[in-house]
């Protein structure tokens, strides 16, 4: 039975429609129709196997400006291609039929990718498509392969005449789906973009094509391979750099670590350096923000469980270090007055900037409000549009720092922020990211600047673009955090650093401490499975290492489900993941909770928090079970297990196990019995309040901000 | 005679004319002494098209008085496409015919959209518009134009290869006219054309199509100056060329197109039983426009809810409807199948082995034909030999009612006029339980002078009686034949009219 994917430009006239496909069905088709389709006038007679009705205007809408001058046909093509079902569709279809002369292009354009299928303009012949397919078994991938491969020597022979001469079609029709995806494919066009003696131009273009097709096929690593190779061949060393840095941005687009991620960010870099000898700081700018970019992306140190930077830092960062542009960038500029002292006569005025993400504040901004000695304000970069505009300005940020002179940005900047830099005595820069770059664009005049780093920020480029030397105080949440951040920016080390402070986050403990019923001592916990470094896999090992002992015990996973779509570590992880899940769940061993508000209540249920993390600042999770009266059970975080400053020096002895069996051990340990399991809890809540609830932590902060400044 | 036809080779690689200079014109080279005709005739059967049956008949006159036959039109999967095939057309061409297919197609009809540019495919309307601009910068016929270089080759690498005596043009295409042209230059070889239509008048819409002094018309008066015999349908049309060129009117001659007497040999007027509910029928390419078909479908509506004969009453379309893509898919398909309710229903095209089987299952007929005056659709011909009632959907002034006037089982033309369709229906309906066996009888009795067989016969005869008489001529230049004289047959067919 032959598939038929009906193509409609306009709405198809009802008994016209109701004609077409009772006449494809009876000769033995599958009709699915996609395109303008007005839905009730659909006769009630006919029963498509598939339907994707878009609205009746689709060939006059316009779906961007720049599609003013589209022709009715692209305008239809531009958005039924935005239909999944109709790309899997098109894909899958053996027959693809334009209803109308709008849909003649959508059709064109999908039988480009569709190889195998007849595409036909009108019914009559849609039919006698079907029935000229009946009774021949349908191609196979490795028919469909022959009948469209070209041979190796053709199109080297003949590359400058097929991209020019007949250039989309042929190449369409080449790089076709089932072809790319075949090894055959790939080695094809391996052999055709390193064809000799043809120029830049023509190299560039034909890879630029068949990556396309290789990006149809779902190949993105095929398309990174061909862009490389041409790359190797390329005899401008800044096409060179720009189309290796595109294979490299190719694979992380698709979620994969880069295989010549390496070679793209030295040869984007030594382009760059060359660029900012020459003055040309614009386009400098540019492919030093493309090399941090790639370097830095979080396909290769967030979504997964390891990132070379915690294997080797330096190693890593080497690059950027030899880099001109990126040590210029990295240059302290100083200030030229140093800070002030906090005034004696009126509040200290205190500005604390964030862009969105005020997850940490609340408590902060909450006491500062209400104290007496600081008159506050609250500064939300994202709130603003100009703001926000000068904020998340990376390649303008770059440009200002390689800059001898002031640029547009820097201007706009120093308007910007200058009357807040003005007002306050001390800013306070959550998050080391855009905000703190930003701030440390300017020369604050004498106003201090404090700047806090979480853990996220060490993974990311922003560090490599904020100016420490205008920086007075760098907060840190945890001594390991503190440690890769140093051993990250050498200027950190230095004589010229910021003082720099280990503050716990800001956590309202108190409120975790509810009575636990005594079942709570089978329940182990886990609040935060969104990420794969949280790695729940490894609280399920731990979880069957206890139910062989005892199958009373349960796991609750508190939190969202992680995003598969962000890299294919994450897709894999999850998969699996789900698996072991689905195999627990049945025996009722796991329950998922999801996303809450009310994490105390939640937290009352479990006996056991655990922390199967990679790499963590402070596991707050961990902290406020620990609160709450669960025993904490800590994996000692792969990500700095075996350094000076670890989660074995974060938390207490005890806690911290180092695999799963230790884990487990430590588990039936202290659960043996009610009272050694309370006991354990009470231990544990009893540091917890002690060390991280905000009574505690807030003096700190008080230390840090208002010093010894006194009215 | 079978299906198993005789088919010439094509070469794109078509001899020089100098190379052709040295074989002899008229008369000359022919084999066993029979005469040998290049007939130019785009449509030939297999096509489905309603000329296939005028050409077939011509081709087999020529072969039945002896000569020699060569076929030229385009390859047969050309007319997928178009307007379809039908195989059982063949059965009766003559197996000594040659057919030499030319691998020409419609581009305009192409519904294969991977054969499409992306320009085509971006902008399919502009580029059939440029598609025509193209075709007429080669010769001024849109559509075909660009069909000119082949069909000249093709015509000079058969006479090549067996010297023609005559070339009989069959337009459409007008762009045989160029190939005939270029023999008559190159060669000296006679020709006649069978305009059927005619081209410099509208037969649609009455009128002049182009002048005298475009570049069509320019093209028309240079062939029709020297041709042998002009051919047309009717007498207006005639009339039309009698009047326009003076100098030839004694050549033009009206070949009327007849019906095919096995299309109605077998038919036998079954009971009608209105009960069971009379079936009316349309057979032929359904070409008329929308407001001619919505015309016949709200008098039909109404027609039965008047008259009780017709309260189940179906109206069976049958025959081709549009071309390409449009194909059996257009606004009329789509205006029939609103009308399902009122029995209304289309059927698709019918195979020519089948037409006699399909009046035969009918109780009465609907022409719906277009145009006027100038217009003899041949359909009418074989619906009055069925010997069924017949409703006229047509101008009033048609040469189908001329054609038809003192039939007894006609309701007569009323144009689009409701009331008056209206009561065409009804009258139809009545005479289907009325009509007696001798009224039918008589009927068929006067279409009996207009069978295809009777017309071609005498038209060929004539043309083929000329051109032997010219090619004794030493000179070997053929003068343009004297007037032929009319038979005593076709002047009875004429009578029958009045």
């Amino acid at each position: 039975m032959s598939d038929v994917l009906l193509v409609a430009g306009v709405p198809p006239q009802p008994g016209f429609l109701s004609s077409a496909v009772h006449r494809l069905q009876e000769a033995g088709a599958r009709v699915h129709l996609v395109g303008a389709v007005d839905t009730e006038d659909l006769p009630a007679d006919v029963r498509l196997d598939g339907l994707c009705a878009l609205p009746g205007d689709i060939a006059k809408a316009l779906l961007a400006r720049a599609a003013a001058r589209a022709t009715p046909g692209e305008r239809v093509w531009a958005r039924i291609r935005r239909e999944r079902w109709a790309r899997e569709q098109a894909r899958n279809a053996d027959v693809l039929v334009a209803l109308d002369p709008h849909a003649i292009y959508t059709v064109w354009r999908m039988a480009q990718r569709n190889v195998g299928a007849d595409a036909r303009y009108g019914v009559q012949p849609a039919v006698q498509a079907v029935i000229g397919r009946q009774g021949t078994p349908p191609p196979g991938a490795l028919q469909r392969l022959a009948s469209n491969l070209p041979s190796r020597g053709m199109v080297r022979r003949n590359l400058t005449h097929i991209i020019n001469s007949a250039p989309r079609a042929a190449i369409d029709a080449v790089t076709a789906r089932p072809v790319m995806r075949s090894k055959a494919g790939t080695q094809l066009w391996l052999a055709a973009v390193r064809t000799p003696k043809i120029s830049d131009r023509l190299r560039t273009k034909v890879a630029r094509q068949v990556a396309k097709g290789m990006d149809w096929a779902d190949r993105p690593e095929g398309e990174a391979l061909i862009l490389t190779a041409t790359a190797q061949k390329l005899r401008t060393p800044a096409s060179r750099a720009r189309m290796l840095g595109d294979a490299a941005s190719r694979e992380l687009k698709a979620g994969i670590p880069p295989r010549n991620l390496n070679s793209a960010v030295d040869a984007l870099l030594a382009i760059a350096d060359e660029r900012h000898r020459a003055g040309k700081q614009t386009p400098a700018a540019n492919l030093l923000n493309r090399a941090m970019k790639l370097a830095f992306d979080r396909v290769l140190h967030i979504d997964r469980l390891t990132s070379p930077l915690a294997e080797d830092p330096e190693g890593f960062i080497a690059p950027f270090r030899n880099s001109l542009a990126a040590t210029t960038v990295a240059a302290p500029r100083g200030r030229k007055q140093p800070a002030a002292k906090p005034p004696t006569d009126r509040p200290l005025r205190l500005l604390i900037a964030t862009s969105a993400n005020d997850n940490f504040l609340k408590l902060i901004r909450a006491h500062y409000e209400s104290h007496p000695q600081v008159e506050i304000r609250y500064l939300d970069l994202a709130a603003d549009s100009k703001l926000k505009s000068v904020t998340w300005a990376a390649t303008q940020m770059l440009e200002q720092r390689l800059s001898a002179e002031e640029t547009p940005y820097g201007a706009n900047a120093e308007e910007q922020l200058r009357p807040h830099l003005d007002w306050a005595d001390t800013v306070f820069v959550d998050w080391c990211v855009a905000p703190a770059a930003l701030f440390t664009i300017l020369d604050p005049g004498t106003t201090r600047i404090v700047v806090r780093l979480h853990s996220y920020e060490t993974l990311s480029r922003w560090p490599y673009m904020v100016d420490f030397s205008r920086i007075d105080d760098l907060v840190f949440v945890a001594d390991h955090i503190k440690d890769l951040t140093t051993t990250l920016v050498p200027y950190l080390q230095g004589p010229d650093a910021p003082r720099m402070h280990v503050l716990d986050n800001a956590m309202d403990l108190g409120g975790f401490q509810i009575d636990k019923p005594s079942d709570a001592r089978f329940q182990l916990g886990m609040v935060g499975i969104s990420q794969v470094a949280k790695d729940p896999l490894w609280a399920l090992e731990v979880l069957r290492q206890v139910r062989r002992h005892d199958d009373r015990y349960q796991l609750l996973l508190v939190g969202g489900d992680m995003n598969p779509n962000v890299s294919v570590a994450s897709r894999k992880y999850l998969d699996t993941l789900n698996r072991e899940l689905e195999e627990l769940e049945t025996v009722g061993a796991v329950r998922r909770f999801g996303p809450t508000d009310d994490v105390p209540k939640v937290l009352a249920d479990v006996g056991v928090i655990l922390s199967s993390s990679v790499r963590e600042g402070c596991h707050c999770g961990l902290m406020e079970g620990a609160a709450s009266g669960a025993v904490p059970v800590v994996r000692d975080w792969p990500f700095f297990a075996g350094r000076p400053s670890s989660a074995r020096t974060l938390y207490p002895q005890g806690w911290v196990v180092g695999s799963p069996e230790e884990a487990a051990e430590r588990i039936l340990q202290t659960t043996a019995t009610e009272e050694t399991w309370r006991a354990a809890g009470d231990e544990a809540s009893t540091h917890a309040l002690g060390e991280w609830d905000w009574p505690v932590v807030k003096q700190h902060f008080d230390r840090l901000i208002l010093g010894d400044h006194v009215i | 005679m079978s299906t198993a036809i005789k088919k010439a080779e094509y070469t794109p690689a078509m001899p020089t004319s100098r190379e052709l200079s040295s074989s002899s014109a008229t008369g000359r080279g022919r084999r066993d002494g029979r005469p040998h005709l290049i007939y130019l005739a785009i449509g030939f059967p297999p096509a489905a098209k309603s000329c296939a049956y005028r050409m077939r008949e011509t081709a087999n006159q020529f072969r039945r008085i002896g000569w020699d036959v060569t076929v030229v039109t385009i390859a047969s999967t050309s007319w997928e496409r178009d307007s379809g095939v039908d195989y059982s057309l063949l059965e009766q061409v003559d197996p000594g015919i040659t057919v030499l297919e030319l691998p020409l197609a419609r581009e305009d009809l192409e519904t294969d959209i991977r054969m499409f540019s992306e320009e085509r495919a971006l902008r399919p309307a502009k580029w059939v518009t440029d598609l025509r601009k193209r075709e007429k910068r080669v010769f001024p016929e849109p559509v075909f134009g660009g069909w000119r270089d082949t069909i000249e080759e093709a015509v000079l690498g058969l006479h090549r290869q067996h010297p023609a005596d005559l070339l009989l043009a069959s337009c459409v295409p007008y762009v045989n006219l160029a190939a005939a042209w270029r023999l008559w230059e190159t060669h000296r070889v006679p020709y006649a054309v069978d305009f059927r239509d005619g081209w410099s008048i509208d037969v649609v819409n009455g009128g002049v199509a182009f002048t005298e002094e475009s570049e069509p018309g320019v093209w028309e008066r240079r062939i029709l100056d020297e041709c042998q015999a002009l051919w047309v349908v009717n007498d207006p049309i005639a009339e039309h060329y009698q009047d326009r060129y003076p100098h030839i009117a004694e050549r033009v001659h009206v070949v009327r197109n007849g019906y095919d007497a096995d299309s109605v040999t077998t038919v036998q007027p079954r009971r009608p039983d209105p009960e069971a509910g009379l079936v009316f029928g349309y057979l032929g390419t359904v070409n008329y426009n929308a407001r001619q078909l919505g015309a016949v479908i709200t008098a039909w509506r109404k027609a039965r809810e008047l008259e009780p004969l017709m309260r189940n009453a179906r109206l069976e379309i049958r025959g081709h409807i549009g071309a390409g893509a449009a194909r059996e898919a257009n606004g009329l398909t789509e205006l029939i199948s609103t009308a399902a309710a009122d029995g209304v229903s289309f059927g698709g095209p019918v195979l020519k082995a089948e037409v006699a089987e399909t009046y035969a299952n009918w109780d009465a007929l609907v022409l719906i034909l277009i145009g006027g005056r100038y217009v003899t659709s041949g359909k009418v011909y074989e619906y009055m030999a069925t010997g069924l009632p017949i409703v006229s959907v047509h101008e009033i002034d048609h040469d189908a009612s001329r054609v038809l006037d003192g039939h007894p089982l006609w309701t007569g033309a009323c144009g689009l006029d409701e009331e008056g369709l209206i009561d065409s229906f009804r009258s139809a309906a009545r005479m289907t339980i009325e009509a007696t066996e001798a009224e039918r009888a008589g009927v068929r009795a006067h279409a009996a002078p207009f069978t295809r067989e009777t017309l071609m016969r005498q038209a060929v005869e004539q043309l083929a009686e000329g051109i032997v008489r010219g090619g004794a001529d030493s000179t070997g230049v053929v003068s343009p034949p004297p007037r032929p004289r009319m038979t005593d047959e076709s002047r009875q067919a004429g009578e029958v009219r009045a």
